[in-house]
This record gives structure tokens, C-alpha cells and sequence, in this order.
């Protein structure tokens, strides 16, 4: 990491500080960290890099087009070599990336990381919760089939229920009043484009306000850290810890890929609606609540949840400026709002 | 947890991802693509079928699944539809089916296939079924009440008159619930090559492509020709299986693409062996590209007939309407453009009866241009001087059997029964009846097909050896004894007409070999096995 | 919960810490290195039947010299094979033109397309009409004779239709 001996020459074309990168790679990360509990946002990252990979890779198969996308989707798990691993892959670490983001958000609220100062990184969080599952959307419409038609079809149905901004939304996901060629290449712009720009940016903001702010100290630093006790560096301690997660995580697909691997069901036929149409589990709760309220409602309480969760740094602030509220309520508040979703989600797998 | 020990879990971890990824390329390694994209379509038509189906006969229901209709969403009632008044056809299940599926059925979608099978020599097979072969099995082995040999022998190659039950009115009977009509249970099931169906088409496609799998590939290897082109009178697929060809099928049959989809080119899509599909029906390679056979139509390569008593070259008369008829050489042929009266046999009232129906020739395909048909076959492995070679080995072979033993035979056949010792009424009544049918219908068949087929053993030892063994040993003193039981006259014009024949220059052998010949045969014994 | 490091700074420094890093270094290429192949296979075009088929296309002794015989390939179109004292060729019929179909013409000794008027000499090269000024030619198409057998092949694109 230091400076190489004799690269003068090499330092003036390529002016870079080297001891900036020591500096970085030094960080002092908080004992805490050590436990897995809080490792969960390197695993996304982890997770999405995977993804990168494997998505450029698909991309050399698929044909965005409602003639052949089906098609190249089952050439790519038949035929080619390796497709059938390569498509996995992409769809299970999107699944545990999902899950991932969950469980990596619901640490920070339970530790009460999304406070001042770090109302902002929250929100930025928060997007790239949308846009991960954004990525979970598109990706699944792209394969064609029966189910990610429809699911398509009804999601954007959904979508069209959004007060206002609804119809012209639905219209302009769909390019056009139903789903079919022109929604497929919306889709798969989205997926390869337009979702991992906005990701990136959003990554990079939300990683680099870490390093800005720090990662939370869990005791309070009201004294000096002399012995080195709490922090542990970056370098090499941290990072093995990444490389540990990274090689259990590629285990973990891979025996997942093998043991489950991606299937195909039957093409999509835009005249025959399946009997049971369901989306990807992550949009359960949507699904099961549309079935107990009507679509309004439900469209109306999913926006209203997510626009809560993305305020909520800045509610929670208000309220305690008006109230005294207990320090158990936001923990107690939030993990009820997740069991909500785990129970419809839970429900909705039963359901038929 | 200490760094290195993360590092030795990060080891461990690492080794166990590999394993993984090995066990990922072995998986790659064995996928093999052939049951790829097989997915049977079940069709909301064909779903009740389906459902109930696979419980009381699931076996069949998988034929289907497994079957390229399934794969395009061919089903059920796609085949097995009636329409109202199909005399075959009942409500089963909401649904006017038949059990009985005709070329008519399978031509809503194979049209030419259909066209070129129903102007075949296959579906006529079904004509013979007034002609002698039938009589000896009605009446030599059969008895009044019980014609289980035609129906369990014949029929099932031939084919049956699809025949049902009827009452005392002639309304067809009808059972159960759903008034299922009764079908004559002799008359079907019946898998014959020329069942004659209740709805006036000829013919079975199932003889060849079996039900519910319904395959190509049963009707390009040899053994599906195999269950009716065989035995005493025509051992086709033996005599396959003896020659160089079969020999070459049964060694590469892997290699033979038989499960080929689509058509199925010698030169292009296999080459180890011809099979009898390959040589008479199915596509090959020319020097102008592929020639696509014309696949349902069996004898537009043949160029001699084998059956008859005397074999002839066939040329083949075509008419305006596609009906077709093979002239023997020895028959004049029409003028392009005239009219000629045909007589085409038909069902009538569950019989079979002529009917004459004048038609114009459209054109006339000489044996010649057959023969040179089959040659552009043989072309794809031989050249020109090896296949007109063949040829001329052949077809010495058939004038052999025609000059030294059919015609002479025919002949006498004929005296006799202008002097009224045979009698056209009683076809078996004697000994000489009964010798010169298995001399031209077994033993000679044996020989001619044979030498076509390059089966030696079947050419020689179960043919013209048989030919002339029984010709000078039981039908000429056969012809005598027959000749007899009309009185001592009789008896001596025959014996003159016996001797007359034996003194001709092919048989005086008979009565001794020139002293060379001898001399040269007793060497032979001699030197071959010391006695 | 388990801990995920301690931060003593002992790797790399003892023997026991060397064997790991190299137990770690080794199990890490290894297995990555294997994806990466794996993921390259998977990138490399995937070849499920030769794209080119050769075709029996007769014995050389059945091509007469200076005549053109029409062969049909897989999809349906004609490829010309013209057999000169030179040898053996096969043209497209395609003509470069706008993609009529090209005929011979066994009086003057040239390929004739009848859409424009364009002509190409015995050897498929553009001598008159639109093709000629923009100095095109008909397509040859690979042709082999079997020095063994005298078998004449063509090889033809595989539409995976046959």
C-alpha cells in the first residue's frame, strides 16, 4: 500500500496520494462490528457485485423482445453451457439480496443507527431498498413466462391505482395500455441501465457517508479510545472478515443453485390467464393485501408505509420534540411493522 | 476469532465452494439435451381426457405425453373426433368421439400423407380379401362359424372391413350409457396395413406408426415392415437381415438418426445402412440436392412385380384424379389423355364390391423411369457400373424362375383345366394344385425377392433350389397323377407332355451329366471332403 | 452471536499464520479461478451443431464439363455447381445485386440475372449491368471432392430446420 521505491515518474502519471489509501485502508472499525449482526451491508454488496457479474453475462443471450425473450431464456438454461448455473446464480443471489437489504435494514433500525446525523444515509437506504426491488421486478418479467407475465400485468394494474401519477406511470412502464414487446424492452433497460446507474449512485453516497460520519458508536464516546481496545483496522482484519462472507455466500448459491436451480415454467400467452397467478414473494404482502382490501386501499397503505418508513429518522425526531417518548416505542414500532410483513407474506405463501 | 484462524475457515470455505463448483460441472457434463423442450401441451379441449386417462390407462396417456403431437398440442380429441353421423361415433363425456382413427382423421392435418398412402399399393392391401390367400384360410383352415385364422392371420396384416352388430332391422347395436356402437369384435381391433373403415378410407396409419407414441422412427427401422413382410411367402425383412445391409443397420443403428424430426435424408442425416423405408419411400441425396421421397407412396421405385406366378416389369398409369394402376409390361398401354374404365374395389354395405369408373390418364411412369427412381437411391453408395451390375444379376435371376420353371408350369396348369382336370370351382382338390401354389407363392417369391434384396441363402437354398426340387420331383409327377383320375388317356397325354418337357436342354440333366461334368463333380466331392 | 475477528494482528507473522495465508490464497484461486472458467465457457458461443454441413452432392464424374447443375441447400436456395476443365466450383444463385435469383445460360457460357440484366462470366465475376460497376461477384460457396471416392460435397449453412 505505501508508496513503490523509484516511481517518481510513475507517481507523476498517475498522481495518486497512496498514503490517502493507507489512511482509508487503516480505518478504525468498532469491536462491534466482529459480529455478523452487523456485517449485513458488506454482504449486499457483496450480493450486488455478484449480480453485476452475472447479469452482464446473461445479457449476451437475452433478446428483450416478446418473440424470442422467452425463447433465449430457455436457451440460456438449456443450452448454453453453463446457463443453467449462470441464471441461478443471478436469481438466488437476487433473492438473498432482498433478504439481505431486509435483515441489514432492520438492524439499523433495532440499533437505533438511523439517527442524527445519519437521517439522510436512512433515506438513501431506503431507495436502495425500492431499487433493489425494482431489480427484483424487471428482472422476473424479463424471463416471460406464464406467472412473470401476469404478475407484470396485475403489478402494473397496480400501479395504475396510485393516486394521480397512477395511470400515466402504469402507461409509461408498460409502453403502452398492456404489457407485451414494448414493456419487455422498457424493462429491460430499466434492469441494465437505468436501476444499476441509479444503484451505483446511490451506493456510492450511502458508502461514502459512512466513511464520512463513521459507523455508529454503540457505547458513548465520551472517552478516549487510548488503548485501541474498541477499534480494530480495516485492513487486514475487516476485509478478511469480507472475504470470509464473500466465499460462504458463493457456497451458499452454489449448493442452492444446484439443489434448486432456476426452472422455466410455460411461455407466456397473454390470452390465457394461469389459474394461480403470484408475484415473487417479496411483493406478497402487496398481493395479500390487495386481496383484503380493495385495490385502492391497498395501493393507498403500501404508499403511505413506505413513505412512513422513509420519513421516519425525521418523524421520530418530531415526535420526541413534542413528546417524551419511551426509548422502547421506535424498536417496538418498527419490529411490529416488520411482523406485519412477515405475516402477510407468510399468509400468502399458504394461500392458494 | 483470531485472523488466522478466520483464514483457515476462509481455506475450508473456499475448498468446499470449489466442490461445489466441481459437482456444478459435472452436472453440466450429464445434461444431455434430448428430453429438452418435450413438454407435452395439454390442450383445455384435451384436459378432461387427460385427467381421467391417465388413471385407467396411464401408460397410454404417456405415450402421448412423450410424443411429438403432444409437444405441439395435438391431443386427444384433435384425432379421435366424430362428427355427427359417423356411424363409429358416440357422446362420451360431452364429447362425439370415435375409438376408431382413420387415414381420414389423421389427413385434417397430414394432408399429402394421406394422399400419397391412399394411391399406394398399401392401401389396397386390403383387397386381396376375396382372393385366394383368403380362401385357403377361410376354408382349408378354417371351419363354417369360425374364420379365427383370416381374422387373427391375415386380417391383421391385410386389414379388416370394419364391421359392427346390428339388429334384426340392420340398425347398428348400441351399448351402455352413453350408447356406445358395437363394433363386430372380428373385425377390430385390427392394426392391417389396408383396413377397409366405415367412413370409405383405406387403410391403417397406425400399421406403421403405432398409436399413441406415433413415431417416425417405427416406420424407418426395418422391423415395423418386419411384421408382415416375412415368413414362407415373402421373408423381406429375413432376407434384410441376411444381406449386407441389415447387417450394416443392426451394427450402426446408433447411428442411423432414426429419431430424426423432420424429414429423415440418406447422405445427409445418416449414412451406415439403408433400411426398407430408405430404399422405397424416404428422401436422399442427389447430385441436384436433396430429393425429398415421396414417403407414403411404397411403390414408386420397383420396377419388376415379384408376386405373381410370372414376373413382369410394371409400368404405372396415372390419372387426372391421382388414382393409379400398375400395368404389367405385357399390357398395353393407354394413350395420354384417353379414357380409360378402372375398376376400383370399395366397400358397400360392410362388402366389398367392384365399381367401374372411367377416368383420364394424366401420365404413365415406365419401369424404366422406376428402376431409375430406386437407382438414385443406390447412388448415394455405389456407382453407376456396381448398381447396373446388380441389376443385371437381378433381374437374370427373375427371367431364370419366369422361363425354366414359371411359365412351363403355367402352362401345363392351364392344359389341365382346358381338359377339365382341374376344376376352377375347387382351387386345392389335388396334389398338382396345391405344388404349384407354393411353387410360385412361397418357394419362387423366395427366390426373386431374394436376389432383389441381396439374400443370398434366401435366392438359393429356401428358393430356386426349393423351385426346382419340387418342380421335377412333385409337381411333374403331380401333373400325371391329376391327369390320371380322368382316365388312362389323360393319363398318357400328360405323361407324353412330362417327357417332352424333361428332354428340353435345361432339364435332360436330370437323366445324367455329360461325362465331363461327372467326372469334373466327383473330383469335387473328392477334393472338398475326401470321400 | 458469534465474533467475527479479534484484531490481534497475529497473521502472517508465526508459521501458523503462513500455512493459512497460503491454505487461504490457494482455496481462494482455485475456486475462483474455477468460476471464471466456468463463467468464460458460459460466454463463449455456443456450438450445438456445426454451422456448416456438407452435403453429398453426387459423384464429380456425374458433372458434366461446362455444364451448371442446381443444388438445393437446407433452406431452400440454389446453389449453382459448375464443373469446368479447371476443376469444381459452387456459386450462390444470389445475385449481389438486390438478390434476384441468377441462372446459367448454356449458350453464352454466363451466369444471367434477369432483373437487371447482369451478367457474370464462367468464373461468377460481374461483367455487365449493376453488379459490374460495383465490381461485385456471385458468392462462392465451399465445395469438396473426396480425393478417395470422388464424392462431391457442398457445404452448406445449417438453418438447424432439415
Amino acid at each position: 500500500m505505501s508508496k513503490p521505491p523509484g516511481a517518481g515518474r510513475l507517481q507523476a502519471m498517475f498522481p495518486f496520494d497512496w498514503e490517502l489509501l493507507r489512511h482509508a485502508g487503516a480505518e478504525p472499525i468498532p469491536n462491534h462490528l466482529k459480529k455478523w449482526w452487523f456485517c449485513l451491508g458488506g454482504t449486499v454488496l457483496y450480493l450486488f457485485i455478484v449480480q453485476v457479474v452475472t447479469g452482464i453475462a446473461l445479457t449476451f443471450y437475452y433478446v428483450p423482445s416478446a418473440e424470442e425473450a422467452y425463447a433465449s431464456v430457455a436457451a440460456i438454461t438449456r443450452e448454453v453451457r453453463f446457463g443453467w448455473f449462470i441464471r441461478s446464480l443471478h436469481k438466488w443471489a437476487a433473492n438473498l439480496m432482498i433478504i439481505a437489504v431486509m435483515l441489514h435494514m432492520l438492524r439499523v433500525f433495532v440499533t437505533g443507527a438511523y439517527r442524527h446525523p445519519r437521517q439522510l444515509n436512512w433515506c438513501v437506504g431506503f431507495l436502495l431498498l425500492l431499487v433493489t426491488l425494482g431489480f427484483g421486478f424487471t428482472g422476473y418479467s424479463l424471463v416471460f413466462e406464464q406467472l412473470s407475465f401476469w404478475g407484470a400485468t396485475v403489478a402494473t394494474n397496480l400501479a395504475e391505482a396510485v393516486p394521480l401519477a397512477g395511470p400515466w406511470m402504469a402507461h409509461f412502464l408498460r409502453g403502452g395500455a398492456e404489457v407485451g414487446g414494448a414493456t419487455l424492452t422498457r424493462f429491460y433497460i430499466l434492469h441494465i441501465g437505468v436501476l444499476p446507474t441509479v444503484a451505483f449512485a446511490l451506493l456510492a453516497l450511502h458508502i461514502l457517508l459512512i466513511r464520512l460520519q463513521g459507523v455508529t458508536e454503540l457505547e458513548p464516546p465520551d472517552e478516549e479510545d487510548t488503548a485501541g481496545k474498541r477499534h480494530f483496522p480495516f485492513w487486514p482484519d475487516h476485509a478478511t472478515t469480507e472475504i470470509l462472507i464473500g466465499v460462504l455466500l458463493m457456497y451458499l448459491l452454489t449448493i442452492l443453485a444446484l439443489v434448486f436451480p432456476a426452472g422455466l415454467g410455460p411461455a407466456a400467452d397473454p390470452t390465457q390467464t394461469p389459474d394461480h397467478i403470484k408475484p415473487e414473494w417479496f411483493f406478497y404482502f402487496s398481493f395479500r393485501l390487495l386481496k383484503l382490501t380493495s385495490l385502492r386501499v391497498s395501493v393507498a397503505l403500501t404508499v403511505a408505509m413506505g413513505a412512513i418508513a422513509f420519513f421516519w429518522p425525521f418523524i421520530e425526531e418530531w415526535c420526541r420534540r413534542r413528546w417524551r417518548v419511551p426509548d422502547g416505542v421506535p424498536v417496538t414500532l418498527g419490529t411490529l411493522a416488520f411482523l406485519v410483513f412477515l405475516v402477510l407474506t407468510v399468509w400468502e405463501s399458504f394461500a392458494d | 476469532m483470531s485472523l488466522t484462524f478466520k483464514r483457515y475457515v476462509i481455506a475450508g470455505l473456499s475448498f468446499l465452494f470449489l466442490g461445489a463448483l466441481l459437482l456444478v460441472a459435472w452436472q453440466e457434463s450429464r445434461r444431455h439435451r434430448v428430453d429438452q423442450g418435450h413438454e407435452p401441451v395439454v390442450t383445455a379441449a384435451n384436459q378432461a381426457c387427460v385427467t381421467c386417462h391417465k388413471v385407467d390407462s396411464p401408460a397410454m396417456v404417456m405415450q402421448w405425453e412423450q410424443s411429438r403431437h403432444a409437444r405441439f398440442g395435438v391431443g386427444c380429441v384433435d384425432c379421435h373426433r366424430a362428427v355427427e353421423g359417423d356411424i363409429d361415433g358416440w357422446m362420451h363425456e360431452g364429447t362425439l368421439v370415435s375409438a376408431l382413427v382413420t387415414p381420414r382423421d389423421c389427413a385434417r392435418c397430414h394432408v399429402r400423407e394421406e394422399e400419397q398412402f391412399a394411391r399406394s399399393h398399401h392401401a389396397r392391401a386390403g383387397e386381396i380379401l376375396a382372393s385366394l390367400d383368403n380362401v385357403l384360410a377361410e376354408k382349408a383352415a378354417g371351419m363354417p362359424g369360425n374364420i379365427a385364422d383370416a381374422v387373427n392371420g391375415c386380417w391383421q396384416c391385410h386389414g379388416s372391413i370394419i364391421r359392427f352388430k346390428r339388429d334384426a332391422d340392420g340398425a347398428v347395436l348400441r351399448t351402455g350409457k352413453e350408447n356406445k356402437p358395437v363394433i363386430d369384435p372380428d373385425t377390430w381391433p385390427n392394426s392391417g396395413m389396408g383396413r377397409l373403415n366405415p367412413d370409405g378410407s383405406k387403410g391403417s396409419c397406425h400399421a406403421c406408426h403405432s398409436r399413441h407414441s406415433f413415431q417416425a422412427k417405427l416406420a424407418r427401422a426395418p422391423e415395423n415392415c418386419g411384421k408382415c413382410h416375412m415368413g414362407p411367402d415373402h421373408p423381406q425383412i429375413e432376407i434384410y437381415n441376411e444381406s449386407k445391409h441389415g447387417i450394416a443397420f443392426y451394427a450402426n443403428r446408433a447411428n442411423m438418426a432414426l429419431d430424426k424430426e423432420g424429414d429423415w435424408v440418406l447422405g445427409r442425416d445418416y449414412a451406415a445402412a439403408p433400411t426398407c423405408a430408405t430404399c422405397h419411400v424416404s428422401s436422399h441425396m442427389t447430385p441436384q440436392g436433396v430429393r425429398t421421397g415421396n414417403k407414403h407412396d411404397v411403390g414408386e421405385r420397383i420396377s419388376w412385380t415379384l408376386r405373381p406366378v410370372i414376373s413382369t416389369k410394371l409400368n404405372r398409369v396415372v390419372f387426372k384424379d391421382g388414382y393409379q394402376e400398375d400395368y404389367p409390361d405385357t399390357r398395353a398401354l393407354p394413350e395420354i389423355g384417353a379414357t380409360v374404365d378402372t375398376v376400383e374395389k370399395v366397400v358397400r354395405n360392410e362388402r366389398l364390391v367392384n365399381r367401374t369408373v372411367p377416368r383420364q390418364v394424366a401420365r404413365i411412369v415406365t419401369w424404366e423411369q422406376r428402376r431409375e427412381n430406386m437407382k438414385q437411391v443406390c447412388r448415394n453408395c455405389h456407382n453407376d457400373t456396381y448398381i447396373d451390375n446388380f441389376y443385371r444379376q437381378f433381374d437374370q435371376l427373375v427371367v431364370l424362375y419366369n422361363e425354366k420353371f414359371a411359365r412351363p408350369a403355367q402352362r401345363i396348369m392351364n392344359e389341365l383345366k382346358a381338359d377339365g382336370v382341374l376344376r376352377a370351382n375347387a382351387p386345392f382338390e389335388h396334389d398338382v394344385q396345391w405344388d404349384f401354389w407354393e411353387l410360385w407363392h412361397h418357394e419362387g417369391r423366395r427366390a426373386r425377392h431374394g436376389a432383389s434384396m441381396m439374400g443370398p441363402d434366401y435366392t438359393h437354398w429356401h428358393g430356386m433350389y426349393e423351385v426346382s426340387k419340387h418342380f421335377y420331383l412333385k409337381f411333374l409327377p403331380h401333373v400325371i397323377k391329376a391327369a390320371a383320375t380322368k382316365g388312362p388317356e389323360m393319363k398318357d397325354k400328360y405323361t407324353r407332355r412330362v417327357q417332352e418337357l424333361l428332354a428340353r436342354p435345361e432339364n435332360v440333366w436330370l437323366k445324367g451329366l455329360s461325362a465331363e461334368e461327372a467326372e469334373a463333380l466327383r473330383k469335387a466331392y473328392e477334393e472338398r471332403y475326401d470321400q | 452471536m458469534a465474533q467475527c475477528g479479534d484484531g490481534s494482528g497475529d497473521g502472517g507473522t508465526t508459521r501458523r499464520g503462513t500455512l493459512a495465508l497460503i491454505l487461504m490464497g490457494a482455496g481462494l484461486v482455485l475456486s475462483y479461478g474455477l468460476l471464471a472458467a466456468q463463467g468464460f465457457l458460459f460466454l463463449l458461443p455456443r456450438r450445438l451443431r456445426p454451422e456448416v454441413r456438407w452435403l453429398f452432392a453426387g459423384r464429380l464424374d456425374h458433372y458434366r464439363e461446362g455444364a451448371v447443375r442446381k443444388f438445393t441447400g437446407l433452406d431452400g436456395t440454389e446453389i449453382l455447381i459448375k464443373r469446368s476443365p479447371g476443376g469444381i466450383e459452387a456459386f450462390s444463385s444470389v445475385c449481389p445485386h438486390l438478390g434476384c435469383r441468377v441462372h446459367w445460360v448454356p449458350s453464352r457460357k454466363e451466369f444471367f440475372c434477369p432483373c437487371h440484366n447482369a451478367v457474370f462470366d464462367g468464373d461468377g465475376v460481374a461483367v455487365s449491368g449493376p453488379p459490374a460497376d460495383a465490381g461485385q461477384r456471385l458468392a462462392r460457396v465451399p465445395l469438396r471432392v473426396d480425393d478417395a471416392s470422388n464424392v462431391v460435397y457442398v457445404g452448406v449453412r445449417d438453418t438447424g430446420k432439415g
